[in-house]
């Protein structure tokens, strides 16, 4: 992706993360130009040289971190957690942008009256293989983070089912008894008739300007935390 | 690495012509189970930590499948699946690849297959007898592939489940540490807390059992009207039953005397047994006297392992048993064993290990109980230890 020495940095290249992504590089003081086509995916920072632009979605920007076909981007953190295992992490979180807060949380149905915490899980996951013969179903599309998290606690009686959308829904559904999933303000798991578990946050996210461990050190990079800190 | 050489490939097929015929000589079938299978039985079985690793796929046709994680789950469909009468005593050697991705050192591929030599011992025999024997027969082949110079751990997991047997405790208290068991520091937290008698911090749903407990409707009663109030409807697989059942149990505990500190002391007397099995079992006997004939029962099986292991000729002075031991290994039942040995870099390398495992032939589908106990020998790691393949 980066055929000068410059270093790459990947953009969120649509939705509410890029505009407020582009906001906040304008009060910063940098013009973000495209290059090449209209509709290109590529462009510059005026004011800022050594730095060329990759305009990506957010999940593909911190799997791009991941890779090393970018140097330094601007994503989710949950979506950096995710992708990037934290022992050992070949990119870093930079500089926190204050804007896109979301929680990652593991919420169960409100009709399950008589669970509160984690622990309550491990008894009706036991009670959930008992009548049905299957373990207790997560849906989400944080596998790693969920794993994590539940390892963390010593949960062990549960199955991942993937799910790519509508998470929420997957408990009325059927295809899952609970889910961890994002919210920023409680009103989709609230229609939904979900509960976040007391102990149940597993990341307070928000967007993040993240650098791969090498690029970290570069001056340019010290220019662009040094300018962006103060347009937060 | 791409593959193995001509040279690995000679290496490996000799030591497994070393070690299976001593697994033949004991009565096992030498068979060759399907190397793809369907997912779902290892998902249900071993869960997230298993999955994470095991290489999963969709088949043209849709099934979930995945490249078998171990050969033990492979071994047991085999039986179920071919065998006249599944309740009958059966063997089964093999040898072949499992798939398990093992992230690499920064820098360094992923390991995701090896090589994997193994006998399963199915259907009801003399339990202490079988145990012994699948031990000697590791050693066996160990012996028989040139490998010594190693450590032996064993354990016991029927004993830490009939000494909580053996105290007087509500059952939903004995599940609960059951379950903590694999955590060790989460398992002190709960035994301290069912130990301490200060009544646990409030949770988000203190307040209905609050409710609960000055409500004069029946648990079932006081679960249905406070969902009407809610307007909320009984979904994901749970009844209001159920619900009710916990709710109950969570009222108990907040009246159920504590454990005293002698039944707590009993727990953590026998975790911190390590030593010599034959020490062990004078240590045994020590917590026996002290507990019931659940414990003494298990602690018989246990003695009588240990004879049949003298009686094979084998040094149990030499070995080491760990009443933890068994921790975090999920699926095995009652005897466990790991051998290990110094790999070149001197870190420990696992080479062999085993166990009984009761209970899964009835999860994946036997119906009724039937006993197993088996070994698994990783023939890739013996290429890497002194001696192996010499």
């Amino acid at each position: 992706m980066n055929g000068s020495s410059n270093m790459t940095l990947a953009l969120p290249s649509k939705g509410r993360l890029r505009e407020a992504a582009e906001a906040m590089f304008a009060r910063a003081g940098f013009e973000i130009v495209k290059t090449g086509s209209a509709r290109g995916y590529q462009g510059e920072i005026r004011g800022l040289n050594g730095i060329d632009v990759a305009f990506l979605s957010a999940s593909e920007i911190a799997k791009a971190l991941k890779d090393g076909t970018v140097d330094l981007g601007v994503t989710g953190e949950d979506l950096l957690r995710e992708t990037i295992a934290p022992e050992n992490p070949v990119a870093d979180v930079v500089l926190r942008l204050g804007f896109g807060p979301a929680d990652v949380v593991v919420a169960v149905p409100e009709c399950w009256l008589d669970v509160a915490a984690v622990a309550d899980l491990d008894q009706v996951a036991g009670e959930i293989y008992a009548t049905h013969g299957h373990r207790l179903r997560v849906a989400t599309k944080y596998l790693e983070l969920t794993r994590r998290f539940f390892a963390g606690h010593g949960l062990t009686g549960y199955r991942i089912v993937e799910s790519l959308g509508a998470t929420e829904g997957a408990p009325a559904a059927g295809s899952a008894e609970i889910i961890v999933d994002i919210t920023t303000s409680g009103s989709t798991l609230k229609a939904n008739r979900l509960k976040v578990l007391e102990d149940g946050l597993i990341l307070r996210s928000e967007a993040i300007l993240a650098a791969r461990r090498e690029a970290m050190t570069k001056p340019v990079v010290a220019n662009l935390r040094q300018r962006l800190e103060l347009a937060i | 690495m791409p593959g193995k050489s001509n040279q690995q490939r000679l290496a490996l097929d000799a030591l497994n012509a070393a070690m299976l015929p001593v697994l033949e000589a004991a009565g096992a079938e030498f068979i060759d189970p399907d190397i793809i299978q369907p997912a779902d039985v290892f998902l249900e079985r071993s869960g997230e930590h298993i999955r994470s690793r095991t290489y999963l796929f969709t088949s043209p046709d849709g099934e979930e499948l995945c490249l078998r994680p171990d050969l033990t789950v492979p071994a047991c469909r085999y039986h179920l699946e071919t065998a006249a009468d599944p309740a009958q005593p059966a063997r089964y050697c093999y040898a072949g690849k499992a798939f398990r991705h093992t992230p690499g050192e920064t820098g360094t591929a992923p390991v995701r297959e090896f090589d994997q030599v193994g006998l399963e011992v199915f259907g009801a025999g003399d339990t202490a007898r079988d145990d012994a024997e699948v031990l000697a027969l590791t050693l066996a082949a160990l012996q028989a592939a040139g490998v010594s110079g190693y450590r032996i751990e064993i354990g016991d997991l029927g004993l830490f489940d009939a000494l909580l047997h053996s105290i007087d405790m509500p059952e939903r208290w004995r599940n609960r540490l059951k379950r903590q068991f694999w955590r060790p520091r989460a398992f002190r937290d709960l035994l301290r807390q069912l130990s301490a008698g200060k009544r646990k911090t409030r949770t988000a749903i203190s307040g209905l059992l609050d409710e609960m407990e000055e409500s004069r409707l029946d648990p079932v009663a006081f679960v249905e009207r406070h969902l009407e109030a809610m307007d909320l409807q009984m979904i994901a697989g749970r009844t209001v039953e159920q619900v009710a059942g916990r709710l109950t149990e969570k009222l108990m505990d907040r009246s159920q005397p504590p454990l005293t500190a002698e039944q707590a002391g009993l727990i953590d007397d026998y975790l911190a047994i390590r030593c010599s099995p034959p020490e062990a079992v004078e240590r045994l006997h020590a917590i026996e006297a002290r507990t019931g004939a659940v414990f003494a029962g298990a602690v018989n099986l246990f003695e009588a392992r240990i004879d049949e292991m003298m009686a094979a000729g084998l040094d149990v002075d030499g070995m080491e048993f760990a009443a933890v031991f068994g921790r975090s290994l999920e699926y095995y039942t009652g005897f466990v064993f790991q051998i290990e040995q110094d790999g070149p870099d001197g870190a420990s390398l696992n080479i062999a290990g085993g166990g009984r495992y009761d209970t899964m032939l009835a999860d994946i589908g036997s119906g009724a109980q039937i006993p197993a106990v088996g070994l698994a020998i990783q023939a890739s790691r013996l290429l890497d230890v002194a001696g192996g393949g010499a």
